[in-house]
């Protein structure tokens, strides 16, 4: 198994009264309640911890939103930049570029082989949709967010892997010359993740043989969704996958003390607590069905939202408690998904620096060895994931993840 | 009073989004006096496999247009609220002489103002309690809206219709913000009688859009007091009256007992 540091790089001094005011932390909040001092302490803060975590072991998990205080990463390949400058080892996995909302692809490949190359090849590159917020930021209809991310994600890999001149005259995107520079220096390209929960992207990129990530869900859920990759993937005739291709996000805290790990652990809680969003903002039209988005509506969608601190730990959601603790838990999501990439969020919100550190060197040190192994030997293990022993049918509730 | 008239042309009238289909408020009792046709926008209302490309209001005006062709009726009266204005000016420059007259609700579909300011508000975003803030004087009387989650008790199914409502109007109209500037550039072929009619407490526009758009297409302007964005709903008897008006001036329409 692999882990990942990552953090939102959230802005964390807007007052509930803002919040509420503002109708949440995203999209619309003007930047009057930015503080370009304070942004500065914040900026160096989470830079540093990402350079510390490359240091204990962990590869690096960026991402990208736009006008949002939840996370003031404003471009993947960015944030790959600086932080691969500070570090030499960690994998830098972008997870993700929101493709549809880039008017233009050809950018996002050209940054990307510019990244891969000045890291020495250490880019993983996750294609997004993009949260349904992120349509207003950039003012792309949300109507074809699903449509422009395939169209992107295949100009995107042409670009990389063809070598001569080229044309392209898609639906949303037109141009009569393509041949990209430089080059990737991974060869053919750099490992491809998408993150998604709707099976119609999950087999779209099982049949791709892209890596799956899933974003802060039920364990269960995981389960289901890594379920439905493998079928897909050996209907199209790929082999099993196995766990190098499935990553999976938790909320993380360890400590040497139960006591102490869930009293600071609990504030891993403001990721789940800080959303009371325009109804509208989350489902932007178009971006769900109807039908789902009815279940939005009726406040079906995100329930994790709803769970306690021990709820989200009972359900793999979030990874919490002294080492030992941590390993079983992580074993547990192992063993019920067949996760090989686990996603870290060491922090959120309103956790100190000492805080995220202590508990990151504390990972690094009593965790990480306990749980490297799991998966390495996968198709020698008779686990329940494997399909050869997996008979759950097909799900279709996918309904728990906030991604 | 059917019967009563023998309405000599045609009315097409074109729904706004979120009111509800069918002969609703002053559409009924004009229903009465004119030979009046409510066609659906494709994507409102119902999956429609023919609009699934579409991607404009042109394409809805270029359909609508298709549409009186193939029945082969003479020229109509055409009228159109809010995101029908828009579609009935985009039809009206299209095919000037298909029209006897032009009447239009506080349409959307042109831009007036600068750079810097909107001119229409976020009927994607924002909620239906805000929305009905903006779109009626008194937003106690609203009646024959739909939107998700509003009416509050309507079904899932419902529900699920005016989300798929709100991404139609998402496909045709989210960039630019319910407006076309290719058709501003063409205001000026319209030639046909033409008539504004807006509420003067209607706040889902810029204020005085209704008028300004008048001015600029060189339309008659009829304000309705104490009236939103739906005059036809909101109040039914004083908007009848402006229309009814408006076209018997320039046609036989409504000219018998009725009137």
């Amino acid at each position: 198994m692999k882990f990942y540091h990552f953090s939102e790089m959230p802005y964390t001094e807007i007052s509930q009264v803002d919040q509420d005011k503002y109708r949440g932390m995203r999209a619309f909040v003007p930047n009057k309640l930015y503080d370009p001092v304070r942004g500065y302490e914040l900026y160096q803060r989470y830079l540093d911890e990402y350079e510390l975590a490359d240091e204990l072991g962990f590869n690096l998990m960026l991402n990208e939103h736009h006008q949002s205080a939840t996370g003031l990463q404003v471009s993947a390949t960015m944030s790959a930049a600086t932080i691969g400058a500070r570090t030499r080892r960690g994998r830098l996995a972008l997870l993700g570029i929101p493709l549809p909302h880039h008017e233009n692809p050809l950018h996002v490949a050209e940054e990307v082989a510019y990244l891969d190359i000045t890291t020495g090849g250490r880019v993983d590159c996750g294609f997004v949709r993009g949260t349904p917020p992120e349509a207003y930021p950039s003012n792309l209809n949300p109507i074809y967010n699903q449509d422009q991310f395939y169209e992107a994600a295949d100009l995107i890999v042409k670009a990389w892997t063809e070598r001569d001149l080229f044309s392209w005259e898609g639906k949303f995107y037109n141009y009569r010359y393509v041949s990209v520079w430089p080059r990737p220096l991974q060869q053919p390209h750099p490992p491809v993740w998408v993150t998604a929960s709707a099976p119609s992207l999950i087999i779209w990129t099982a049949q791709h043989g892209y890596n799956l990530a899933f974003l802060i869900g039920r364990e269960e859920d995981t389960a289901a969704i890594f379920r439905i990759y493998r079928r897909a993937a050996t209907d199209f005739g790929l082999p099993e996958p196995g766990p190098d291709k499935f990553g999976s996000m938790v909320a993380t805290y360890v400590a040497d003390s139960e006591a102490k790990a869930y009293d600071v652990g609990r504030k891993l809680m403001w990721y789940f607590e800080t959303f009371h969003e325009r109804q509208r903002a989350t489902v932007t039209p178009g971006f769900f069905s109807p039908h789902k988005s009815v279940d939005a509506l009726r406040g079906k969608l995100g329930s994790i939202r709803k769970l306690s601190f021990e709820g989200l730990i009972d359900a793999g959601v979030v990874v919490c408690g002294t080492p030992d603790q941590v390993v079983k838990q992580i074993t547990r999501l192992y063993e019920q998904t067949g996760v090989g990439h686990l996603l870290c969020m060491d922090h959120v919100g309103e956790m100190t620096s000492n805080e995220v550190r202590e508990s990151m060197s504390l990972f690094s040190r009593e965790v990480m060895p306990a749980v490297a192994s799991l998966g390495e030997q996968w198709e020698d293990d008779d686990i329940g994931w494997r399909m050869a022993n997996d008979t759950t049918p097909i799900g279709s509730t996918l309904a728990s993840s906030v991604s | 009073m059917p019967g009563t008239t023998s309405p000599a042309r045609r009315v097409v009238f074109l729904h706004d989004a979120d009111v509800v289909p069918g002969p609703v408020g002053a559409l009924q009792r004009l229903a009465e006096i004119v030979d009046l046709s409510l066609p659906r926008h494709p994507g409102f209302g119902e999956f429609d496999e023919v609009c699934e490309d579409w991607d404009s209001v042109s394409d809805l005006a270029m359909w609508h247009l298709s549409r009186l062709d193939a029945d082969g009726v003479e020229p109509v009266h055409l009228v159109g609220a809010g995101f029908g204005g828009w579609v009935a000016l985009e039809m009206g420059v299209r095919r000037p002489e298909r029209f006897v007259s032009l009447t239009l609700v506080s349409p959307f579909g042109v831009k007036l103002s600068g750079r810097d300011e909107t001119d229409f508000a976020d009927l994607l975003l924002l909620d239906p309690e805000e929305l009905l803030e903006l779109g009626w004087a008194d937003s106690s009387r609203a009646t024959g809206i739909r939107m998700p989650g509003y009416p509050p008790d309507e079904d899932d199914e419902a529900d699920a219709r005016s989300f798929a409502d709100r991404a139609a109007l998402a496909r045709y109209g989210w960039r630019p913000f319910m407006y076309d500037p290719r058709l501003a550039r063409w205001l000026g072929v319209l030639t046909m009688p033409r008539l504004v009619i807006a509420g003067d407490s209607d706040r889902m526009l810029a204020p005085d859009h209704s008028r300004r758009l008048a001015d600029r297409i060189g339309a008659e302007f009829v304000e309705l007091a104490d009236c939103g964005h739906f005059p036809y709903l909101e109040q039914p008897d004083a908007f009848y009256s402006a229309v009814l008006g408006f076209l018997s001036a320039h046609d036989e329409v409504g000219k018998g007992d009725a009137a």
